[in-house]
């Protein structure tokens, strides 16, 4: 469904953010990618939805194939319309519409008037607390119910995949269970995710699927549960000692990383 | 008290023509964030067309009013497809400057091609005054006022209920969210030039019927500029509002305080106006304000 092959990402012709990046996103799979503060992760989902170019930045090298069609450089509306989704991080929700208008301009491309509120129903049979909050301006909801807002708009669009940059950022623990709760449901319902987190138990809690990456290169890849019980991700990603503990922050900040995966 | 009542009525429908002429430069801002200082260089472009179509070319009013209007749109759409499609991305500053260009470029096409002369504009809508009683109502203002209610009521509708109308507003909001959900910003872009330029000609039509016509009612752009800023640059009920205020308050300076004073300050408290707005309250009184989560 998503194959990325060797992609290369270059910001103003100087900078090389993605060096060989490969993945593989499977219909009906949740692929998460895992990584550290400015490891070339929302590069990655920039580079699959081709807003790359509003930051000066563009695929220099590889291909991004996706349902069988090559979409690197193509304007962000044209990868839209091969039924890709972009959830971009920082819950940029329309912030002076209502949260229903939001989710109307997701679903422009409806066919009709029906169709778009039969889409709208199924938002919120899904997300009941987005109906209650229909006539709500977007930028005065909360960050939890604008992460599921953007949810919500990202499937009026009915793309074949999401890809979403950090669902959980800067949510309170309570509201990343629910937001990982719709996930669920719509994983269960046959939709195919591409996930950026840094909360890697989130993450791999729901992935069939995920890769690791640092200084924009992958560094390690396999089936979520077997990455979760991986040594290096427990240590650098979940915070978690060899022996079963957990660490503390300043445990991790002093950390001497053996980086095993780098040889 | 007739006079009073009657100059009150008169400023309103003045001030209803420039919320329209605003209207364009709304239209164009809220899908671009850019503030196009050529808007009354398109009203005169928007003039010069009707005056070509229904004076030179003989065309009765019912041909030359749409065919002018569908003219003056396309020439909105080459304005964008030429200077400005190029920009998108780039700093607003850039775009403003090239509007701040085209607004010289544009006035000196229209002296090359059709030179200094004062020319006779077509009358489109009935020269004699509407008498109520004693109050002396221009017919002319009157249905322009109408029309820019009309024009206003539709704006808001498309923009707030219809889908393209809030492909647009996505746009005006955030352009890389807009396109990463699959509007394409620069058919936006170029939708919102042709109705700014659409609507810049419909201002000619009230503005200019049975005047002259000289490049110099482009004016009447900067005339409705403090009209745009007191309602808030994305609003457009708001400019109804913010028109007959400011229209009110010119025709009432005009008319009562300038003799008195010896002056023209009629002309200048539109800007007092819009500055002290400006000051109060940056946004306008209807723009939108940031909403920023701390």
């Amino acid at each position: 469904m998503l194959e990325l092959n060797n992609v290369e990402v270059i910001y103003s012709d100087v900078i090389l953010a993605l060096k060989g990046v490969s993945i593989t996103v499977r219909e009906g799979q949740c692929v998460a990618l895992l990584g550290g503060n400015g490891a070339g992760k929302s590069t990655t989902l920039k580079a699959i939805s081709g807003t790359l170019k509003s930051e000066d930045g563009k695929v220099s090298a590889g291909s991004i194939i996706l349902n069988g069609k090559p979409v690197q450089n193509l304007e962000a509306s044209d990868v839209v319309k091969n039924g890709l989704i972009h959830v971009m991080e920082g819950r940029r929700v329309l912030r002076h519409l209502t949260s229903e208008q939001n989710l109307i301009v997701g679903g422009h491309m409806a066919p009709n008037a029906t169709e778009l509120k039969h889409r709208l129903d199924h938002v919120y049979s899904l997300m009941p607390r987005l109906a209650d909050l229909r006539s709500r301006t977007a930028g005065f909801m909360s960050g939890g119910e604008q992460q599921l807002l953007l949810i919500g708009r990202a499937m009026m669009a009915r793309p074949r995949i999401i890809v979403i940059d950090e669902p959980s950022l800067g949510l309170a623990p309570m509201m990343i269970r629910d937001v990982y709760e719709v996930l669920k449901q719509l994983k269960a319902q046959g939709t195919t995710f591409f996930l950026v987190e840094q909360n890697s138990a989130a993450a791999l809690s729901i992935a069939d699927y995920a890769y690791v990456m640092e200084n924009g290169r992958i560094v390690l890849d396999g089936p979520a549960d077997k990455l979760a019980e991986n040594e290096d991700v427990k240590e650098f990603y979940l915070g978690v000692s060899a022996s079963g503990e957990r660490k503390s922050y300043r445990d991790i900040k002093h950390y001497r990383r053996r980086k095993r995966w780098l040889g | 008290m007739v006079y009073f009542v009657n100059d009150i009525i008169t400023g309103a429908l003045i001030g209803l023509l420039y919320a329209l002429v605003a209207m364009g430069f709304v239209v164009i801002y809220r899908a671009s964030k850019v503030f196009n200082f050529a808007q009354g260089e398109l009203v005169i472009i928007g003039g010069f067309i009707v005056w070509f179509t229904t004076l030179q070319a003989g065309l009765s009013l019912w041909l030359s009013i749409p065919l002018s209007l569908l003219l003056a749109g396309f020439v909105g759409y080459l304005i964008e497809r030429i200077f400005l499609t190029k920009l998108i991305g780039e700093s607003v500053f850039s775009m403003v400057m090239v509007t701040v260009g085209l607004l010289i470029l544009l006035r000196g096409f229209v002296l090359l091609l059709f030179g200094p002369a004062v020319r006779p504009f077509p009358v489109i809508f009935p020269l004699k005054p509407l008498f109520l009683g004693d109050m002396l109502i221009p017919l002319n203002l009157l249905i322009g006022g109408i029309i820019t209610i009309v024009a206003a009521a539709g704006l808001s509708w498309f923009f707030n209920r219809t889908r393209p109308g809030l492909r647009m507003t996505a746009v005006a909001e955030d352009h890389v969210v807009a396109s990463s959900m699959g509007i394409s910003v620069k058919s936006s872009i170029a939708f919102a030039w042709v109705l700014g330029a659409i609507l810049s000609t419909v201002g000619a039509m009230i503005f200019l019927s049975g005047k002259s016509l000289t490049f110099l009612a482009s004016d009447i752009g900067f005339a409705a500029l403090p009209v745009a800023l007191f309602a808030g640059l994305e609003s457009i009920g708001g400019l109804i509002l913010a028109g007959v205020i400011i229209g009110i308050v010119q025709s009432l300076t005009t008319n009562y305080l300038d003799p008195v004073i010896g002056g023209s300050l009629g002309s200048v408290v539109p800007y007092i106006i819009m500055l002290a707005i400006l000051l109060i309250r940056p946004t306008g009184l209807f723009g939108w304000r940031t909403i920023e989560r701390v």
